[in-house]
């Protein structure tokens, strides 16, 4: 309805940010700034595109109330991207409300996925999927069918259902090359690659490997006894015995994890489990005590042996042990694993994240940087982190949808 | 003033291939439909696409008897319905440009926002006068002497005849609510035929007498 605005659209779905700032550049009018914020955040600048469609809503009209919903969802779209996870939810929703009432099924469609995709990067995962399940898939836009697939595929990664997952990182490639729009196929791309780079290390009869994701699932599955460095848990089967709180009993499960179906010298154990060369007496009774608490806490699923030279782990039902590790050790790695979408986050969106506290997230965010292994950027609440080692990827921005009329 | 509901004589669309209607215009045999990247012959009595011109289409569209006009970004284009050439293209007046019309060796230009419909000279594009409207303009179109205009803002939308001199509202027609005008062209007659917008339709309203 308006020739150059329909042009700008035209480019902004087809992925062509600069199309469309070359066209409304120097308008200041309602529809141009929504347009401009939306091209900006495609381009990467947050904190301009913000503004710009904060603006833009102001100059919505009173009687314009679709059209300043369709702002409310593309700021919520670039709190996601900027991983802004304290964005208020409540305008979202009321803003999804108004879409549905004014037939914008679209725009309200992307919305919901924004909840979705937000209780995701959280870990909530059921309440993601209660989201997602609010949506057709196949009532649904190319480009947001691809979105849809894509948060399935995060939420089954999570839960190591590595098959749903790749059929669902089918799925989002089918409708990214539908939708044409380079930054869905290049997430679709890396998000293929999570799924079959090295995700743990197997320690098992003193040899180690690396597993993918498919593999860890089926060991899971399997009739081993697993010690799970990642999580730190041991677990068989549906049986799962948590030692996260515990850590000197976990670095003791592992210990004997490692060297299963041979025992483990006590000497050997208090050197790494207690981080110390000298082992006198009271290293000894200490021994003692804290193998007596793993015997008890691994009742259910093992038994913990003692031998002439030190200790033996006796799995219960289980044939096999193994030991589960990080791909690469190092402290810390779930907030490098938060990092590695390669999105700048806040130190408070990382905590909410991990459910952690503030300050616990920035001791870790600060030995990390020590290491090397983080950068940050900006100061005080607008320090944002990001992992430099990883190569970045875009989070789509989607054209919030055609303006009234359009 | 004299205000009442629009007639709605038929509904037609959305058509395959056709996402939004931007542009109407109708050559006296076909009604063209402007919907983004083509424009679209369409027969008014059976609804049935007949044929398509590729081109940039993304507001108003008008006819003067020989060419089609089609505003596409900030030019206006003048096409051979024929072979869909572009003979030729004039810049269009900065702003957003919506509906287009022809009479009277004119075209008359529809701004979206500014809510301002330009008189235009067709082979320079500049504006040769200008009508203020009290509400967004979508659509424009000359019908015996009468100048209507569309009007759409959120769920309202509305067909109103004004006079051309001092803009005051003399008709109006109210869409049934959710139903925008988004581009407007008469048969001469009976018979108004509006673009739906994101609904990719096209509607016939029943032009009083």
């Amino acid at each position: 309805m308006d020739a150059l605005i329909t042009a700008a659209g035209r480019a902004l779905s087809a992925g062509d940010p600069l199309g469309a700032l070359n066209r409304v550049a120097l308008r200041d009018d309602a529809p141009a700034l929504a347009l401009r914020g939306i091209a900006m955040a495609q381009l990467g600048d947050f904190t301009r595109a913000r503004l710009l469609l904060q603006r833009a809503s102001r100059a919505f009209g009173a009687r314009e109330e679709t059209a300043r919903a369709r702002c409310i969802v593309a700021e919520a779209e670039i709190a996601l991207a900027s991983r802004d996870l304290g964005w208020p939810t409540k305008r979202l929703d009321s803003a999804r409300a108004t879409l549905e009432a004014h037939g914008d099924l679209t725009n309200a469609a992307h919305a919901r996925s924004l909840v979705a995709r937000r209780l995701l990067l959280l870990g909530r995962l059921g309440q993601a999927e209660h989201a997602l399940a609010q949506l057709e898939p196949s009532a649904l836009p190319p480009a947001l069918g691809a979105v849809h697939a894509l948060t399935v595929a995060g939420i089954a990664l999570r839960r190591l259902h590595t098959e749903t997952a790749r059929a669902a990182l089918e799925r989002a490639e089918r409708s990214a090359r539908l939708a044409g729009v380079p930054a869905l196929l290049a997430e679709v791309e890396s998000a293929c690659l999570a799924l079959n780079a090295p995700a743990a290390r197997l320690v098992s009869h003193g040899q180690e490997h690396l597993l993918q994701l498919h593999e860890v699932e089926a060991l899971l599955q399997s009739k081993a006894l697993v010690i799970d460095a990642c999580r730190h848990a041991v677990r068989d089967g549906d049986a799962v015995v948590s030692l996260a709180t515990r850590p000197v009993l976990f670095a003791l499960a592992r210990l004997l994890g490692e060297a299963w179906p041979a025992d483990v010298s006590r000497d050997a154990l208090i050197a790494r489990a207690f981080r110390t060369r000298f082992a006198d007496d009271s290293h000894r009774i200490r021994l003692r005590v804290e193998l007596g608490r793993l015997r008890a806490a691994l009742a259910p699923l093992a038994g913990v042996r003692a031998t002439p030279r030190g200790y033996l782990l006796e799995p219960g039902a289980a044939s096999e042990v193994a030991v589960l590790a990080r791909p690469i050790e190092g402290k810390h790695g779930e907030v490098l694993a938060l990092l590695s979408d390669g999105e700048p986050w806040s130190s408070s969106a990382l905590a909410m994240a991990l459910g952690a506290s503030q300050r616990n997230t920035q001791r870790a965010l600060e030995a990390l940087a020590d290491a090397g292994k983080v950068q940050s950027f900006g100061r005080g609440r607008a320090r944002r982190w990001i992992a430099p080692s990883v190569p970045g990827f875009t989070t789509t921005l989607l054209l919030p949808g055609p303006l009234p009329g359009a | 003033m004299n205000r009442s509901a629009a007639e709605l004589l038929e509904e037609f669309g959305p058509f395959p291939g056709m996402d939004s209607v931007h542009g109407v215009t109708y050559d006296g045999r076909h009604v063209w439909l402007a919907t983004g990247d083509r424009l679209n012959a369409i027969d008014p009595d059976t609804g049935e696409p007949q044929r398509s011109i590729e081109t940039a289409a993304d507001a108003g569209t008008a006819f003067d008897g020989r060419h089609l006009f089609q505003v596409a970004e900030d030019r206006i284009l003048k096409i051979e319905p024929a072979s869909g050439h572009i003979l030729s293209t004039i810049p269009a007046p900065p702003g957003g440009n919506s509906g287009l019309a022809w009479a009277e060796g004119s075209l008359w230009l529809g701004q979206y926002r500014d809510r301002k419909i330009h008189q235009i000279d067709p082979d320079s594009g500049a504006i040769l006068r200008t009508i203020e409207s009290n509400r967004f303009v979508t659509g424009v179109t000359w019908v015996d002497g009468e100048l209507w205009h569309g009007t759409w803002e959120e769920d309202g939308s509305d067909l109103r005849r004004i006079d051309p001199d001092s803009g005051e509202v003399l008709q109006q027609l109210e869409m049934p609510q959710g139903m925008g005008v988004s581009g407007l062209e008469s048969d001469g007659a009976e018979r108004f035929f509006c673009g739906g917008g994101a609904s990719g339709k096209l509607r016939v309203v029943r032009r009083p007498r």
